[in-house]
C-alpha cells in the first residue's frame, strides 16, 4: 500500500506528474508477481489449490499466506521464502522510479522525510511503511490506544482491497463528535457490543464503492447505489461480528439505513477514517458503545 | 436444476444471487425484500428452494423460515448470512434450515448448497 500512499504524495507535492506515477505503476506491476503464482511455479501448491485460496480470500478476512497455511498447503517457512522472492513492494517502486529517471534516490529520500513529517509520523514508522505489511501500515493511520476501533477499520480496508480496489489508500483517522456528509449508508449492531459503521461521501464519491460492488454503473448516489454500499458494510460487519463471536462477544446486525440527502451525524465519539479509491475520498465512520443521531440537514 | 425464490432486503444482493443462479441453470421464480413478502411469495410460487437472508426488516429470516417450515415442512431453505454468530446458526438449525451460505457470495458455495439439498 505504501507505493500508493507515497506515489500519490509525490504527485500531490508536484515532485512527479500523475502520468509518470501511472507509468511507474504499470512497470511495477510487470515485475511484481502474485504469491499464488510463485507457489504454483515453485510446485508448492497446485493451480486448483491456489484458485481455492484465492476464492476463500474473497470471503474471508485473511491474507493468501494465512489461508494457505491454515489449509495445510504451505508452511510458515515456505511463506517467508516466497515473500522474499516476491520482493518488497516499496523497494520495487523506488527502483522503478530511479530506473525510469523519474526521481533520483536522493530526491526520493528527501520526499520520504517530508512525507513522514506531513503525516505526523515518527521516523521509526519509516520501517513499518517500507515493510509492506498492510496490517502494520494501516495501524499507523488509525486511532491509537483503541483496539476495537482499529480492528473494525482494519477489517474495512482489507475488505475494500479484496472486493473493491486493491490500490485503495488511507488517510489519517481522526475523532469528532459531529460529522456532516452529502450521502451516507450505515449499519448498527447491538447485543453485547453496540456499534455503528458506515460509509459517507460528498457528491458522487460513494459510487467508487457502489459501482464495483454491484457491477453496475449508477448515474448518481441514489437508494439503489446506497444499497450496494450497504451490502459491503454488511459484509464488513459480518466479518467483524464473526471475530467477536470467537471471543464470546455476541452481536446482532440491524438492517442497514440509507440517506440519499445531506445529514449530520452526532455522537459522543466518532472515528472518521478517510479511504481514497482512485481520486474519490470516502470516509469510513465508526462508533462503539454509543447511540448515534442522524439528522437531515 | 431448481426453481428458486430469493428473499433478501438488499436489491444488490438479490441481483448478484440471481446472476449466479441463472448462470448455473437454475430458475429464479420470484424475489422478496423481507420475511413477510418472502412467506407470501413462497405460497404463490411454490419454489423447490428458498434462499433466505437472516437480517431483514419487518420479519427477519429466522421467523420467515419457521413460517415456511410450518406451511410445508419438506420445503428446502438455505439461510444466507454475513455473520457467523453461533447462537443465530443454532436457532436456524433448530427452525429447520437445510443449508447455510455466507456473504459475500461465492458461486461454488451457493451451487453446492443447492445440489446438496435437491
Amino acid at each position: 500500500m505504501f507505493d500508493q500512499l507515497f506515489g500519490n504524495y509525490l504527485v500531490d507535492t508536484k515532485r512527479i506528474t500523475a502520468e509518470q506515477f501511472a507509468e511507474v505503476l504499470a512497470v511495477q506491476s510487470t515485475v511484481r508477481v502474485k504469491l499464488g503464482l510463485i507457489a504454483v511455479a515453485e510446485k508448492l501448491m497446485t493451480m486448483e489449490q491456489a484458485d481455492e485460496v484465492n476464492r476463500l480470500q474473497a470471503v474471508m478476512d485473511k491474507r493468501f499466506g494465512d489461508i494457505a497455511v491454515g489449509k495445510g498447503y504451505l508452511t510458515e517457512e515456505q511463506i517467508s521464502a516466497m515473500l522474499k522472492k516476491q520482493g518488497n513492494i516499496y523497494m520495487v517502486f523506488v527502483q522503478t522510479l530511479v530506473d525510469n529517471n523519474v526521481l533520483t534516490l536522493e530526491e526520493i529520500e528527501g520526499a520520504l522525510v517530508d512525507y513522514l513529517q506531513d503525516m505526523e509520523l515518527a521516523s521509526a514508522d519509516k520501517a513499518v511503511l517500507m515493510s509492506g505489511n498492510i496490517d502494520d501500515i494501516i495501524n499507523l493511520f488509525l486511532p491509537k490506544a483503541d483496539e476495537v476501533y482499529a480492528r473494525v477499520c482494519g477489517v474495512a480496508i482489507r475488505t475494500i482491497f479484496r472486493l473493491i480496489d486493491s490500490t485503495a489508500r488511507v488517510g489519517k483517522a481522526f475523532w469528532c463528535g459531529e460529522y456532516s456528509t452529502d450521502r451516507l449508508a450505515m449499519q448498527e449492531m447491538d447485543g453485547d457490543m453496540q456499534s455503528a459503521i458506515g460509509f459517507a461521501g460528498q457528491g458522487s464519491c460513494l459510487l467508487a464503492i457502489a459501482n464495483p460492488y454491484a457491477m453496475e454503473e449508477f448515474a448518481e448516489v441514489d437508494l439503489d447505489a446506497l444499497d450496494a454500499v450497504g451490502e459491503l458494510i454488511n459484509n464488513i460487519n459480518g466479518m467483524f461480528s464473526s471475530s467477536l463471536a470467537k471471543e464470546g462477544v455476541e452481536t446482532d446486525m440491524i438492517p442497514p439505513a440509507f440517506y440519499d440527502h445531506p445529514v449530520k451525524i452526532s455522537g459522543k465519539r466518532l472515528c472518521v477514517f478517510p479511504i481514497f479509491i482512485k481520486n474519490d475520498r470516502l470516509d469510513f465512520i465508526v462508533s462503539i458503545d454509543d447511540k448515534l443521531n442522524v439528522d437531515k440537514v | 436444476m431448481a426453481n428458486v425464490l430469493i428473499v433478501d432486503d438488499s436489491r444488490t444482493s438479490r441481483k448478484i444471487l440471481r446472476t449466479i443462479l441463472e448462470r448455473a441453470g437454475h430458475t429464479v421464480v420470484g424475489e422478496a425484500s423481507n420475511g413477510e413478502e418472502g412467506v407470501r411469495a413462497f405460497q404463490e410460487h411454490k419454489p423447490e428452494v428458498v434462499t433466505m437472508d437472516v437480517t431483514m426488516p419487518v420479519i427477519d429470516g429466522v421467523e420467515a423460515l419457521k413460517m415456511i417450515k410450518a406451511l410445508r415442512p419438506e420445503s428446502k431453505v438455505i439461510m444466507v448470512t454475513a455473520a457467523g454468530k453461533d447462537s443465530k446458526v443454532t436457532e436456524c438449525i433448530k427452525a429447520g434450515a437445510d443449508e447455510f451460505v455466507t456473504k459475500p457470495y461465492e458461486d461454488e458455495a451457493i451451487i453446492n448448497a443447492i445440489a446438496k439439498i435437491i
